[in-house]
């Protein structure tokens, strides 16, 4: 009884230091090479602006980033078009990704970002404690939110629109959801915004990728996110099609440290900035315009809507 | 700030959810552990390799992995149940791992002479598991038993990331509206605090009933 009992512990005493080795080595892979990636945007880049000593001066909070060398940036990796890594390259390709190294080269003079991941759970508190200085990562500005963090922008106007299977077309519109089994990412406005429509249930998961799979595994009949994030699962999956455009306006804000005012008015000049220059419409051209028809919306104004 | 009312019942109805998961899994729990135990222990080899496979295969994978298997996993085999039972399912194999090495520790507290003598009065395997070792061995255990039901309990608040609307859920939901993070999971560890304290209590009264004075 107590030998292969010994020789048991020992197993697990062995599994256990194996494993938390193997933890311990597997790093986080948070960090992202300065850009060298594809010519195109490596041009957009080249072309984009760098703050003024002037320009710096209006913000401890800028100054405090050129301090360090590098900006740190709440995002994910796992959303096409706007924020994914590359497996190859390690590097983070689409609108937020660019947008987030265009920032960088403003204030450090050189795209160097580090994301820190961020959840939709927690970048109220990543902001509010300082762990990241901004969160550029489809972070919809709402009245709520804005207690507890200020926003720079709106940079780009989105909004929930539907998704289902494959050649199912029997919801074309909001009202149609009314006692349907709706998909919805974890505190995101799209669910927020679905639950006014009556769904017979509510399905929330933590990640996009998460809902498209139940999506095509029948757990729900529709999807409901930003048109942004489907647009990114109809160009990766044919198993799924988009079946509205956007119902709702949804704004997309930089979250920045609640109160700090003089960087959110440097966050949003330097919006100005890279409007007027013509490189946001560029970056929106390479990533989210691939998929979404029509021309280059225009860009928002700054401040246009409450809460930022 | 205002509505915090209208809140109450989503927040209610994800305790419940949370009771109710943790209720199942720990039926599913124990009854899978005692059947395991029992092969561990039995003088059948591929059985007693059964036994040990599976404490060693749940054990060191961990529960998020088994979750995300069996929800969107065995989908893709053609087998499909609705969230909340392929979370409890989950959750009670996972567990049972945990149970059955507790139970077993129990066993082995049980002397050598109780098992002998009972084969000396003739009792078969089964018999003496059943009316001579086992009810030595649980009343050895109450306390690491409590402990492992508390681990369960807080394990069911995985089940939030594949979907089950359980309290860890519903505080997400209520987040969401209100954006106050601390109020709201503040409350919701409260409400885990308080259902673990009700578990250790249900512990202590079961230990009092059930300890044998050594």
């Amino acid at each position: 009884m107590t030998a292969p009992a010994r020789r048991r512990r020992l197993a697990a005493l062995l599994t256990a230091v194996a494993l938390s080795a193997a933890t311990a080595c597997s790093s986080s892979g948070g960090a992202v090479p300065p850009a060298g990636g594809g010519g195109q945007e490596q041009n957009l880049l080249d072309r984009a602006p760098v703050a003024s000593d002037a320009d710096l001066a209006t913000s401890p909070t800028a100054q405090a980033i050129k301090q360090r060398g590098q900006i740190l940036i709440g995002s994910q990796l796992d959303t096409p078009l706007l924020s994914q890594q590359n497996p190859t390259t390690g590097q983070t390709e689409g609108f937020d990704a660019i947008l987030g190294r265009l920032l960088a080269k403003y204030i450090l003079g050189r795209p160097n970002v580090k994301i820190v991941n961020s959840t939709s759970q927690i970048r109220e508190a990543l902001l509010q404690n300082n762990t990241v200085d901004v969160v550029l990562h489809t972070y919809s500005i709402t009245p709520a939110r804005a207690e507890k963090v200020s926003f720079a922008g709106p940079y780009f106007m989105s909004g929930p629109a539907i998704m289902a299977r494959k050649g199912d077309s029997a919801v074309t519109k909001p009202q149609d959801l009314k006692g349907k089994r709706v998909l919805a990412v974890t505190n995101s406005t799209g669910m927020a915004l679905a639950q006014q429509y009556q769904p017979a249930e509510m399905i929330t998961l933590g990640t996009n990728a998460e809902c498209v799979t139940a999506l095509e595994q029948g757990r729900g009949d529709v999807y409901v996110n930003d048109l942004t994030q489907l647009a990114g699962n109809a160009q990766t999956n044919d198993k799924v099609q988009i079946n509205t455009g956007t119902f709702g306006q949804d704004p997309y804000g930089i979250g920045i440290h609640h109160g700090d005012d003089t960087f959110k008015q440097f966050v949003n000049a330097w919006l100005t900035k890279i409007q007027a220059a013509g490189l946001w419409q560029e970056a929106y051209r390479q990533t989210l315009g691939t998929v979404i028809p029509g021309d280059v919306p225009a860009p928002p104004k700054t401040g246009s809507v409450p809460g930022s | 700030m205002n509505g915090w009312g209208d809140h109450l019942g989503t927040f209610a109805e994800g305790a419940l959810n949370t009771v109710l998961l943790t209720v199942f899994s720990f039926a599913g729990a124990v009854t899978v552990a005692v059947v395991i135990t029992a092969f561990r222990i039995c003088p059948v080899r591929p059985l007693r390799a059964f036994g040990t496979a599976y404490v060693e295969l749940f054990q060191n994978i961990p529960l998020a992995v088994w979750l995300v298997l069996f929800v969107f996993g065995l989908p893709a085999v053609g087998i499909s149940f609705g969230l909340f039972t392929t979370a409890a399912a989950a959750t009670a194999l996972y567990m049972a791992s945990y149970y059955a090495e507790t139970l077993r520790a129990g066993v082995n507290a049980v002397g050598a002479g109780q098992t002998e003598a009972a084969r000396a009065l003739g009792l078969g395997f089964g018999q003496s598991l059943s009316a001579v070792v086992l009810p030595q061995a649980l009343r050895a255990i109450v306390q690491p038993l409590g402990n492992v039901t508390i681990q369960l309990l807080m394990n069911t608040a995985l089940a939030a990331a594949v979907g089950v609307v359980e309290l860890t859920e519903a505080a997400n939901r209520i987040n969401l509206v209100l954006a106050e993070p601390l109020p709201v999971y503040v409350g919701a560890g409260v409400c885990y605090a308080v259902l673990a304290l009700m578990i250790s209590a249900g512990t202590a009264l079961a230990e009092r009933k059930l300890a044998i004075p050594r």
